[in-house]
């Protein structure tokens, strides 16, 4: 048994019990500054963290495979959070700087908050046989996801977390549903022997209860849960993923038009580049709370205009005005929103306009979106930035940018569009094939308390129209064969004896 | 080595120095060499090369005279033919893939410790980089107690403003370094904070990005202008909170 539920940690039952002492000044080294003197999460950083430190003196653990009635841990599921840290938090994994011995000594200190130094682990979540992962067993454990919306009640339809519920945890601080597609966000892996744990033993003080709670109107049995952990393992395939070294979003020639929806098969086509959103904590209002991570870019052109589909995933649908949407939303709801931020004049060298909205004398192109309220439809906005304090507000319709856009099972898809060239050469942007244009992206969750100044946003990143370049690399490889066949003709004949 | 043909070693010389270059870049030092540098580094090699193999008549002769066998002598004809046709394709596939316009996002070289001016204004006060000292740096010394005070102070500084990009650990790889080009420092690093003297840290923090120079790419740089949200004094407790927590000491000039 013991076995077959090792936490998977090469070395870590083999480790000396932690001594309390040493694990203390490794605390008040390493921890205090998010978690606090008392262990209880008020450290100097908590209300700039979202999800908050957690809080040991409660002596509730989230992340645990301690079975759902029980609420003391497994030393494996401290020691585990220490070593590898939380992702998607600002938990970091401290195996590259802390021994395993400091570790496990952290780990006995941090039980004494809760005096769970005096008590024995609960028993351990039941994990049965194992199902491996199959179509039929993906197939069940989607069936039983949205069987009476089991799952989908929170996480949603296609497992977005995009919310149909205003979460909070026992705290009264705001949770939002996983996005089961994203799996570096989970912060147990999402691997199906850790979902399965998630499953079981449910995230304690959250609103994610336990399936295998036989109370539970929506109790599963221990193959169930296999099939459901199979299923949301499997979630993570279709997702475009941030990749460093993709750092140009391609548009190629559209034949026939450019797309104007969301839906256009031509997308289909286009290669997709994902970059990840950082909150905005340069400019005051700084924004430390983000919402959304991700957005993924296609773009395609024609003789006349450039189209660029900008997706996200975002779990709330933002209408303010709207009964339901202000329901789930954080106070003050605003409206969704995204922005691609493009410098007047393209750069010929390195130099680029300050990538926060431009600089003084390196002016931005911003077109925003914004999705509309109860009672307004969605709108574009153009501004001119030279710097966070210095944006001139153009009218969208004088240069003809438009966007529309859709939300879709918790993803947003906006195209936007624009004419090439237009005849304020010097107040916009000039497309032309065949050159780097540095291009950056922001984007709003309205019901995340994110509008104005606190948003996501990215770095600079390249578009780049890709010219047809024709037959001129043929007759260019042609010219060359051809010189240097003249070349060795000529050395064949000089070389040959007189 | 008496075997092997000249020209054979000297195509061999060339070659293994490219690998070279690419295992030391890309492997060892785990920073992708950048293709002009490639370029430019082996035209140093094959000039280098060249003119160690030809330094003797001799030695040019011996290097030349499979080329000019394969020319001259009508019993290599066919052998000649092959080779020829092998260069002109070559030299075809080299042409084209030159002409077709590049994929690969444009290279951006940037200094990471650019040379401080020797003044700046800061506070709206004109302070001498060369001169200027951490006012706390002294209780170190003299009253470690007050010291420790200080770096705590510092400590939680740091942790509301600056380990979102350079992480808890101080390692630059906090919660979204992956989202950022050019990347957070890394603290721990002995080539960062180490090589540098606290008034440099005061300068770097207090204007941010846009107060870098034009050859640390100061349109790129996600560092904010500290100077509007924190005083001089957190800046200061921060730097003793840098210093301590990594181990690290400042550079100064008695040393």
């Amino acid at each position: 048994m013991t076995l077959l539920l090792g936490v998977g940690f090469a070395g870590s039952s083999v480790a000396a019990p932690g001594d309390t002492e040493n694990g203390e000044q490794i605390y008040y080294k390493r921890c205090l500054a998010c978690h606090g003197e008392d262990g209880d999460g008020l450290g100097p950083a908590a209300e700039r963290l979202n999800p908050p430190p957690r809080d040991f003196s409660s002596g509730q653990y989230k992340i645990m495979s301690t079975a759902f009635d029980e609420m003391v841990p497994q030393d494996d599921d401290i020691f585990r959070m220490i070593a590898e840290g939380m992702p998607g938090t600002a938990m970091p994994g401290w195996s590259d700087i802390l021994s395993q011995q400091e570790m496990w000594d952290l780990v006995a200190y941090i039980k004494v908050f809760a005096g769970y130094d005096e008590e024995e682990p609960g028993p351990l979540v039941d994990y049965g046989t194992q199902v491996a992962s199959s179509p039929e067993s993906i197939a069940r454990g989607d069936e039983l996801f949205h069987e009476s919306d089991r799952c989908s009640e929170c996480h949603g339809e296609s497992g977005k977390g995009d919310a149909i519920k205003g979460l909070k945890d026992d705290n009264g601080e705001r949770t939002w549903p996983r996005n089961l597609t994203k799996p570096w966000t989970f912060r147990g892996s999402n691997s199906p022997k850790d979902i399965y744990a998630r499953v079981s033993a449910g995230i304690p003080g959250t609103q994610m209860p336990s399936f295998a709670d036989p109370d539970s109107t929506k109790v599963l049995t221990i193959e169930d849960r296999w099939h459901v952990a199979n299923y949301v393992e499997s979630l993570a395939a279709g997702t475009e993923r941030v990749n460093p070294d993709n750092t140009v979003i391609k548009a190629g020639r559209a034949e026939g038009g450019i797309p104007t929806s969301w839906d256009d098969p031509a997308w289909g086509s286009a290669p997709a580049s994902t970059f990840m959103l950082v909150p905005q904590i340069i400019a005051k209002q700084r924004h430390f709370t983000p919402s959304n991570d991700t957005v993924t870019v296609r773009a395609v052109y024609d003789d006349e205009q450039i189209a660029i589909l900008v997706e996200w995933d975002d779990r709330t649908r933002s209408i303010p005005g709207d009964e339901k949407a202000e329901k789930i939303s954080n106070p003050d709801i605003s409206e969704d929103s995204v922005a691609i931020q493009l410098p007047i004049e393209i750069p010929e060298g390195m130099e680029k306009p300050y990538f926060g909205m431009g600089d003084a004398s390196h002016p931005v192109n911003i077109w925003q979106w914004k999705s509309g309220t109860a009672e307004t439809s969605s709108s574009v906005h153009l501004m001119n930035g030279q710097g966070f304090e210095d944006i001139e507000q153009r009218e969208a319709d004088s240069i003809q940018v438009a966007a529309t856009g859709a939300y879709n099972n918790g993803t947003w898809r906006v195209v936007f569009t624009r004419p090439l060239v237009t005849t304020e050469t010097d107040k916009d942007i000039q497309f032309q094939e065949g050159v780097f244009i540095p291009i950056a992206f922001a984007a709003w969750d309205g019901s995340a308390s994110e509008a104005g100044s606190q948003h996501t946003m990215t770095t600079w990143y390249w578009l780049s129209l890709q010219s047809s370049s024709g037959s001129r690399p043929f007759f260019i490889a042609l010219l060359a064969a051809l010189l240097v066949a003249g070349l060795l003709y000529f050395w064949v004949r000089s070389a040959r004896p007189q | 080595m008496k075997s092997l043909p000249k020209l054979l070693q000297l195509v061999l010389t060339i070659a293994l120095i490219y690998v070279g270059f690419i295992v030391v870049f890309d492997y060892v030092l785990g920073q992708v060499i950048p293709a002009s540098l490639l370029n430019m580094y082996m035209f140093f090699v094959v000039a280098g090369a060249l003119a160690v193999f030809t330094f003797t008549e001799e030695g040019a002769r011996e290097l030349a005279a499979p080329l000019k066998a394969l020319v001259e002598d009508p019993g290599k004809k066919s052998l000649r033919n092959i080779v020829f046709a092998a260069v002109l394709v070559a030299v075809a596939v080299f042409a084209y893939f030159r002409a077709v316009p590049s994929l690969e996002a444009p290279v951006e070289l940037r200094t990471i410790h650019p040379a401080p001016p020797s003044s700046a204004k800061l506070y709206g006060k004109r302070y001498d980089l060369l001169t200027l000292e951490n006012p706390y740096r002294h209780f170190e010394k003299e009253d470690p107690e007050q010291f420790n005070e200080l770096v705590a102070e510092g400590s939680a500084i740091y942790i509301r403003n600056c380990q979102y990009c350079h992480g808890d650990k101080l390692d630059g790889k906090g919660p979204y370094a992956q989202g950022l080009n050019p990347v957070p420092l890394n603290f721990q690093d002995v080539g960062t904070i180490a090589q540098l003297q606290e008034s440099y840290l005061f300068w770097r923090i207090a204007t941010g990005g846009p107060g870098l120079p034009k050859e640390a790419a100061p349109w790129n740089s996600s560092m904010p202008i500290w100077q509007n949200f924190l005083s001089e004094e957190e800046i200061w407790k921060v730097i003793l909170f840098l210093y301590d927590y990594t181990g690290q000491r400042p550079r100064s000039w008695e040393e």
